[in-house]
């Protein structure tokens, strides 16, 4: 931006701004005069980023000094241009008043050069650095915006990173743990839609759909010989990998954060990603809203995207099909209200779901 | 011959040229007193009664008094301000014909050295 490099002079009478004018038409600025408060505004509206300093006079016809001032402050000017009261003589009231609307001084009938050219360039001095210490300050903020982003996205590349390990070793695309959290992140948007705002702010669907790509961690703790069978488990082995949920919770344990959200988020999915509505889930037997809501959310989808995509050991059901299944308590019992949610989001939920997981040939 | 016009009308020189820096500032300031309408706005107010319109006539001459240096004229001036101000309109007019007698003293003043 260019330096300001105006003042404009504001006074109804002209020998006033005669002797202003003659105070600075030797220094190195240019210099603008309006008779009135009117012509004032039109003036500052077409020089703001030109004027460095305005004299206003308080008495004067069409508008006056206080309305000049209140219109600067209604722009957001009056933080950037300073301004210098001309006036007759010193009334508490005007004063106040003037200093309250954010005049940056006073000055006295008669003007005296020297004390106001001082004045001038104090003041002059004092909003560049202040514009100056503004505009640090917001570099600043920048800065540590950018330097939060940074550590969200590294967090974010982390838990996909442990979340996918799993995948790995069940030998399954690393997509289902990216779709669960599309799907997470729809059903917590329409959920909130639902059934109001105070429910879930942007930072808490961001720390639940991260807090969702961990559900099926505990997995690792399972044994191969179970994890990766392709046939039907015995009722044995079928006990040994529902334990996942256990499992999932004992890591998180271990490094344990009091009080932190998100781990109460992670912790909660881990563990209740399995439990039902009626109470038949596992591994605690909640029942009803003593599941966590972002645990029964976690919970449907992953039954969801279970059902319509394509495994080695079984074929996709349609989207029509595993909605009807889900709604008809085919895959256990999920509360009237997570179920009206799922319903309401099925047009996204179906545009997030693609045709190769399906095992369609487009 | 303008430090003559000064003590002529009972004003403060060395303020003058101090403010305005020489002699011919002073006459360019001179003209622009010959131009400025105040007077003109007091004397319509005090004529039609006007209180607001006299009181603005007054408090903007002598706002440009004092900044010429007319220190008599800016003192009755200010005096009439005051009792305009106060919305005093007998006291005013009294005042006024003083006003009124010097005002066109220091203007016939200026007439002779322009």
């Amino acid at each position: 931006m260019e330096e300001r490099d105006t003042i404009l002079i504001v006074d109804d009478v002209m020998i006033n701004r005669e002797l202003l004018k003659d105070i600075f038409e030797k220094g190195e600025y240019e210099l603008l005069e309006a008779k009135d408060g009117e012509e004032a505004i039109e003036i500052l509206e077409e020089n703001k980023e030109k004027i460095v300093l305005i004299f206003l006079d308080l008495v004067m016809p069409k508008k006056n000094g206080l309305e000049v001032l209140h219109h600067m402050s209604l722009n957001n000017m009056i933080n950037t241009i300073p301004v210098i009261m001309i006036t007759g003589e010193a009334t508490v009231e005007s004063d106040v008043k003037a200093y309250e609307l954010g005049a940056a001084d006073i000055i006295y009938k008669p003007f005296e050069p020297a004390v106001v050219t001082r004045r001038a360039k104090n003041i002059i001095e004092l909003y560049k650095h202040r514009t100056f210490m503004e505009k640090e300050l917001e570099a600043r903020n920048q800065e540590l915006l950018e330097s939060k982003k940074q550590i969200e996205n590294s967090n974010t590349f982390l838990i996909n990173a442990l979340s996918s390990v799993v995948e790995f070793r069940s030998l399954e695309s690393g997509e289902h743990i990216q779709r669960v959290k599309k799907f997470t992140e729809i059903m917590l948007r329409h959920w909130r839609a639902l059934y109001g705002e105070k429910q879930f702010s942007n930072e808490q669907i961001e720390l639940i759909v991260n807090a969702s790509a961990l559900h099926d961690i505990g997995k690792i703790a399972i044994p191969d010989n179970i994890l990766l069978k392709s046939g039907r488990l015995t009722d044995e082995e079928y006990a040994e990998m529902k334990k996942h949920t256990i499992y999932g919770c004992q890591m998180l344990e271990k490094f344990k954060q009091e009080e932190n959200e998100f781990y109460r988020y992670c912790y909660d999915i881990c563990r209740y990603h399995h439990e039902r509505y009626d109470g038949r889930g596992y591994p605690d037997g909640l029942v009803g809203d003593a599941i966590p809501v972002w645990a029964q959310i976690v919970a449907v989808v992953d039954v969801y995207d279970a059902l319509v995509s394509k495994r080695v050991y079984k074929a996709s059901f349609t989207i029509q099909e595993t909605y009807r299944m889900i709604n008809d308590g085919e895959c256990g019992i999920f509360s009237p209200k997570l179920l009206k949610c799922f319903n309401d989001a099925k047009e996204d939920i179906i545009a997030n779901t693609s045709k190769e997981q399906m095992g369609e040939e487009n | 011959m303008i430090q003559e016009f000064y003590k002529k009308i009972n004003g403060n020189y060395e303020v003058a040229i101090s403010r305005m820096q020489n002699d011919e500032r002073i006459k360019k300031y001179l003209n622009f007193f010959l131009m400025d309408e105040s007077y003109k706005s007091l004397e319509e107010g005090m004529n039609s009664n006007d209180c607001e319109m006299a009181f603005r006539g007054a408090h903007t001459l002598k706002g440009v008094c004092q900044n010429m240096a007319f220190t008599y004229l800016s003192t009755i001036v200010e005096q009439i301000t005051e009792e305009l101000r106060a919305k005093d309109i007998e006291k005013a007019k009294l005042t006024f014909k003083k006003v009124k007698e010097e005002y066109e003293k220091v203007i016939e003043e200026i007439h002779k050295i322009m």
